[in-house]
């Protein structure tokens, strides 16, 4: 579908500059045009440049081309994300201001706040699912154990004598949970990013450490990490040598999925309209490969699937929050 | 030694591409011009050049970006020298030698030699980049908590104490700094510390607009209506008047040479940098003359020490950036940020897992100087020039792209309340004689400080001793408390020789 006037490029990238001016000039000309008729905005909670930010430019490149229309995409980082959601809950319900972001850090952050500025659950509505990243539990390639059975027995036997360290929230949940089943209590040490936590984890001054899929992927094959399990439900994808935590009885299944949402009250036929468009970049082989790179498996989920998911990981992001004893802010 | 070999043949295949030697080329020509105007610094420019590079490859960006940082080193002297206005920190040094000549028609000898010692400097820190950063990498996988923390408080207490001015202002305004750290999200609990409802400062006061508000705003305040029209003619500047006399040449060896030691030393210090090595540089170049009584009259010594130094300290800088993830200084903590920006995360796993921006970095550090070099002997004419832009024109320019280097960052408009906050702090400190630098480095390194000792201390159960026990731990706690030492002894020393001179005033007095 074409938009409905012939623009140029530049003349796109002219309205990007002025969004508000054009904004203003063309939607009372429009009252009942076909959307999209303008620019979409895709909001990422991440500075540009950034990772994550690679991954929502990814989609909004993949969707321009296959499309034809135009995608913005504006960084508003902050506060672990809560700035750019809120952003988006409060904007028009027009489609034309989604929020590519980790459903899973949306859901949970709910639980981190007194007084959260959305509740996802009603202020945010699914569009489609996009990815999934499972954290894992490593260890130095130099470490002695061998096997997370390995690491279990150890655990048990020292006691608080054991450490592990933790990146990121997420990091945090899923080892609460690891050793909540496992009934173990070593103390943690908290880092700021997993690309810090790697040289502790190598000259062993922690005994294990949970880390993202990215790092910890990347680290494996440049030697230095053993991969001992996965906190995903089921093997993944982009690892299947590493067992999940299932494997061994306990009942762990946290993944990172990643989602496309916008504002509640968007009509439905535009929901969809925006989901084919994910979809239509989803099915590639090229986004498959993309997102192995990165550590990921394609999600595909439709509206309600990703609202449901949402829905599932508030009340999970409660529970693993109290279990880790986080306070909230 | 072969893979230091194939190490260089990379870097050259990543810094001779020709998008590489473009920006490459685009930064130093930037730098220089930016050093030569006085009031705005390499760090003002890199904050408000940032921006411009989220669209590019990392190593570009990052070749670009270094290129402002040691270009605007060549840059700050011509001012320094030509009109006794340092055109970056660094180069308020070269004020004290560099003005003095130009007031005795021997500007040009001290232009020549200003850019004649800092490509050397420049490039023996290369070097030892080259050469110490593979090994120290190596190493960065034993550091632990304890070690960085004691790395952290060696540089800290160098920085503050060595420097210019006075060393309890200096500890005082690091104290600050390292208050103003705990702002945002505190790493254990996850709680917010000092934010006050504030969203916005969830990751802790935006150091882009801190720094830019402490040191562009207040320069540019400051040298407001205070620069009239003293212009330098161009013309005045031939390549003949440039050449030393054989009597500058032997001068001068031997200083560059203690100025690129002390530079390298210093710049891979954390937190220290060009400017205490060029001070470092200077006075011992006064205390190993014959002849100290030349010093303040136009040594070219005093030019050239200081020269290399600085610019040794520029390259070695890098090494602790991009071996162990802790910023040499404040510019290096902003090249950190960018690298972040671009998907790179800083640590120590920088030069391993990224070989061909470490590599194609260096590179480009030898291709820049040499263009530096052509850039400010044949073309001195050039800079020169550019000192008569108005200041009525220049500064509403600098004062529109700060702002809107700093909003482009996080979009976010706290950061500009935060940019006007600081710049107005900055203005009271410099009035008041506080330096700047101390604060925003304790603003920096306080959160990996404080990470780090409660780190350090988690894992050795609440034992304070780990900090010394630790082979490399100890040495650098070692290494700080001779600083300290030395610091008071100083302090000392110069108030008793300061009391003796007074008695000795007194003794004088004819008695009534």
């Amino acid at each position: 579908m074409k938009t409905l006037f012939a623009t140029t490029r530049r003349q796109l990238l002219a309205l990007a500059g002025g969004a508000a001016m054009a904004t203003a000039v063309t939607v009372p000309a429009f009252a009942q045009e076909a959307y999209p008729s303008r620019p979409i905005t895709f909001v990422c909670a991440f500075p540009a440049g950034s990772g994550a930010d690679v991954l929502v430019r990814y989609f909004a490149n993949g969707i321009q081309e296959s499309t034809g229309h135009t995608i913005i995409v504006e960084n508003k980082p902050g506060a672990a994300g809560s700035i750019s959601a809120e952003y988006v809950a409060r904007s028009d319900p027009d489609g034309y201001t989604v929020y590519v972001h980790s459903g899973f850090s949306t859901a949970v952050n709910y639980s981190l706040w007194n007084t959260p500025a959305i509740d996802p659950r009603t202020d945010l509505m699914g569009v489609a699912g996009l990815s999934a990243l499972a954290f894992y539990l490593v260890v130095g390639v130099d470490s002695p154990y061998q096997t997370i059975e390995d690491l279990n027995a150890y655990l048990l036997e020292a006691g608080d004598q054991a450490t592990f360290g933790a990146s990121a929230t997420s990091g945090r949940l899923l080892t609460a949970q690891y050793l909540s089943e496992l009934g173990a209590s070593p103390v943690e040490v908290p880092y700021r990013t997993g690309a810090e936590l790697i040289p502790d984890v190598v000259n062993g001054a922690v005994d294990f450490a949970v880390t993202d899929g990215v790092n910890a992927l990347v680290q494996q094959r440049e030697g230095r990490l053993r991969l001992l399990a996965t906190g995903a439900g089921t093997r993944m994808e982009v690892a299947p040598d590493v067992p999940s935590l299932t494997e061994f009885g306990m009942d762990v299944d946290q993944v990172g999925v990643w989602g496309a949402y916008v504002a509640p009250g968007t009509p439905q036929e535009i929901v969809d309209q925006l989901a084919a468009m994910f979809d239509g970049v989803l099915a590639t082989e090229e986004t498959r490969e993309f997102l192995a790179r990165a550590g990921s498996i394609v999600w595909r989920a439709t509206p309600a699937e990703v609202d449901q998911q949402m829905a599932d990981d508030v009340e999970l992001g409660a529970y693993l929050v109290d279990l880790a004893g986080i306070p909230k802010n | 030694m072969s893979d230091f070999v194939s190490n260089l043949s990379l870097g050259f295949s990543v810094a001779f591409s020709w998008q590489a030697m473009a920006y490459c080329f685009l930064g130093v020509s930037l730098g220089t011009f930016i050093g030569v105007l006085p009031g705005i610094g390499s760090l003002a420019a890199i904050a408000m050049l940032l921006p411009l590079t989220f669209g590019m490859e990392p190593t570009h960006a990052l070749i670009m970006l270094a290129g402002i940082y040691y270009g605007s080193n060549y840059g700050g002297s011509t001012a320094s020298i030509l009109l006794n206005l340092p055109g970056t920190p660094s180069s308020a040094v070269t004020c004290i030698e560099g003005y003095p000549m130009s007031q005795q028609g021997r500007a040009g000898v001290a232009l020549f030699m200003t850019a004649i010692a800092s490509f050397v400097g420049s490039i023996c820190g290369m070097l030892i980049m080259a050469i110490f950063s593979p090994p120290i990498a190596a190493l960065a996988f034993s550091f632990s908590a304890p070690d960085f923390f004691s790395l952290m408080v060696l540089g800290m207490i160098a920085a503050s104490t060595l420097a210019s001015g006075s060393p309890i202002k200096g500890l005082a305004m690091i104290g600050l700094g390292l208050i103003m750290g705990m702002v945002g999200r505190d790493l254990y609990s996850g709680l917010l510390r000092f934010s006050y409802g504030v969203d916005e400062l969830y990751e802790g006061l935006p150091l882009v607009a801190v720094a830019l508000g402490i040191f562009g705003l207040p320069e540019v305040i400051k040298n407001a209506g205070q620069i009239t029209g003293r212009t330098v003619k161009a013309k005045d500047i031939s390549f003949r008047s440039m050449l030393p006399t054989r009597d500058d040449w032997r001068r001068s060896w031997g200083a560059m040479g203690r100025g690129t030691a002390l530079g390298s030393f210093f710049g891979a210090l954390p937190g220290t940098g060009g400017l205490l090595a060029s001070f470092m540089s200077y006075a011992t170049e006064r205390r190993l003359s014959k002849e100290p009584w030349r010093f303040g009259k136009g040594a070219i010594e005093g030019i050239a020490g200081p020269e290399a130094a600085n610019n040794a300290a520029v390259q070695t800088a890098f090494i602790p950036t991009l071996t162990l993830g802790i910023p040499g200084d404040i510019v290096m903590a902003i090249m950190l940020g960018a690298l972040t920006i671009h998907g790179i995360q800083p640590g120590v796993s920088v030069i391993n897992s990224h070989p061909d921006l470490f590599w194609g970095l260096l590179v480009s550090f030898l291709f820049g100087n040499m263009m530096l070099l052509v850039l400010n002997i044949p073309l001195i004419g050039l800079w020169v020039r550019m000192l008569s832009i108005p200041y009525w024109v220049l500064y509403p320019f600098i004062v529109a792209f700060i702002c809107i280097g700093v909003y482009s960052v996080n979009s976010s408009v706290v950061d500009l309340y935060v940019l006007i906050f600081f710049g107005f702090l900055g203005v009271v400190m410099t009035t008041l004689k506080f330096e700047p630098a101390p604060l925003v480095l304790g603003l920096i390194l306080g959160p990996m400080l404080e990470e780090n000792m409660r780190r350090a201390l988690t894992l050795s159960r609440g034992d304070y001793t780990v900090f010394f026990t630790r082979p490399i731990s100890g040495m650098f706690m070692a290494m700080a408390a001779l600083v300290l030492i030395w610091t008071i002894y100083g302090a000392i020393k110069a108030r008793s020789v300061r009391r003796d001179h007074l008695r000795e005033m007194a003794r004088n007095l004819p008695d009534d």
